[in-house]
């Protein structure tokens, strides 16, 4: 019978093995004694020894994260045995890519009502222009109204740089995780023993390129700006760059076009002026 | 014909054996997933999880998806190895953290157009958020479902959370 030092119930890690825990048993504050099952999902995976390999090589404080995320991938391994946490990571690409997707429509749609609300502005503006010019003199052949035919084309959106697939994250596959998959995320959900030939056959093919994945994570310093979801910490400094990043670029971009057409209505008001000049003499 | 060592004649050792210095067998589990030419694969597979438990896992598993399972304990490995304290998990935080950044943004950008389809002069193009990416989304930590989304995902994080949230 496992027993902790003192009158202490022994942890999951001793009651699993069947040993003494002892008082400074390095496992014990990770893996309770009322929480069988997440010991032996991360015994499953990891093995104690790796555990211990690992936490090993680390800080106290650091300990307490590397535990949170190892029982996580255990258990996510437990959940999903053939993908385990790319389960989440390919959800995550789909979320994002979804995401960018709507992000850029509603932009195209903000960017037509802005273009559209201009050109109210800069008509409503001629009209009462000729209006006056109407009260003066009879309206000559040189009145100018606004050419509303062309108006200005509006591409600034098409080049806003929505680059947050490139920006600030791990160099992962996009290859590999993208949403055109989605049969692939049905088996993913479903997990079926057997599931489609060609649905499993496709997340074969986009995981042999897994092999080449490039893990370039954020690496901090301090691990406080990579605090993962445990926490629900919010780090603002990495995505408020990039935002600062995006929207000064969204800016500049959507300040260019609203230039040009202050240029356009301010050129015509010139000549609808020079008319008038001219026609009043007569 | 002199009879040579068997491993001559058949195929080489694949990269555990290898590793491992073992023979390897014609029924070798590792053999059809950790080729030779990639001896860093199974390096990095061996020294976080152990061989033991990848050849448990893997007999748990169809042998259609084998290959797919070794590839991600492999990427899974590589991430831990690059990253002991976070591993994997510090893509998944980041990915989320770029989602909650599109949220918002997709947030902001909406309430802009909102903007615009009040004070349109004609309102005969009545401005309709089309956001299929709603604002559950933003709270992905609280394992909420996703209307938005075509698979409604739970993190199975959060669903233990009731069991871990308080072990630490």
């Amino acid at each position: 019978m496992t027993l902790k030092g003192g009158t202490g119930q022994a942890c999951a890690a001793c009651k699993y093995q069947r040993r003494r825990c002892a008082s400074d048993c390095p496992l014990a504050p990770f893996f309770p004694a009322d929480q069988p099952k997440m010991f032996q999902n991360a015994h499953k995976l990891f093995g104690v020894s790796n555990i211990l390999k690992i936490l090993k090589q680390l800080d106290p404080s650091q300990k307490v994260i590397a535990m949170k995320s190892i029982k996580y991938q255990a258990n996510m391994r437990d959940k999903y045995p053939v993908y385990g946490c790319l389960v989440e990571i390919q959800q995550l690409y789909y979320q994002i890519q979804m995401a960018e997707e709507e992000l850029h429509a509603t932009l195209n749609q903000l960017a037509y009502y802005r273009q559209r609300h201009q050109q109210q502005e800069i008509s409503s503006a001629n009209e009462s222009l000729s209006r006056l010019q109407l009260g003066m003199a009879p309206p000559g052949n040189a009145m100018t109204i606004i050419n509303q035919d062309n108006p200005p084309q509006y591409d600034a959106v098409t080049a806003l740089p929505i680059t947050y697939s490139n920006n600030d994250n791990p160099c992962y596959n996009t290859e590999y995780l993208e949403a055109k998959e989605n049969n692939v995320v049905d088996s993913l959900w479903i997990q079926q023993p057997y599931s489609n030939g060609n649905n499993s056959m496709a997340m074969q093919s986009q995981l042999s390129n897994s092999q080449h994945l490039s893990v370039q994570q954020e690496r901090a310093q301090d691990y406080d700006e990579i605090y993962p979801f445990f926490d629900t910490i919010d780090d603002r400094q990495s995505y408020m760059d990039s935002k600062e990043v995006y929207e000064s670029s969204s800016e500049s971009s959507l300040k260019d076009t609203r230039q040009s057409v202050d240029q356009i209505a301010e050129n015509e008001l010139k000549s609808a002026a020079a008319c008038f000049s001219l026609t009043s003499v007569n | 014909m002199n009879q040579m060592a068997s491993s001559s004649y058949s195929n080489p050792p694949c990269a555990a054996c290898k590793f491992l210095r073992r023979k390897c067998l014609p029924s070798c589990t590792f053999a059809a997933y950790f080729p030779p030419e990639e001896p860093t694969k199974f390096a990095n597979v061996h020294k976080i999880f152990g061989a033991s438990n990848v050849s448990k896992l893997l007999n748990e598993i169809p042998p259609n998806q084998r290959e797919d399972a070794v590839n991600s304990l492999a990427y899974e490995a590589e991430a831990r190895l690059k990253d002991p304290v976070y591993g994997c998990v510090g893509a998944i935080s980041v990915l989320q953290r770029q989602v909650l950044h599109l949220q918002k943004e997709l947030d902001a950008t909406n309430a802009d157009l909102m903007l615009y389809a009040n004070n349109d002069v004609s309102h005969s193009h009545p401005v309709q958020s089309n956001s299929t990416f709603s604002r559950t989304n933003a709270q992905y930590n609280g394992g909420e479902s996703n209307p938005g989304l075509l698979h409604p995902y739970a993190s199975p994080w959060n669903n233990d959370s009731s069991n871990d949230s308080k072990s630490m």
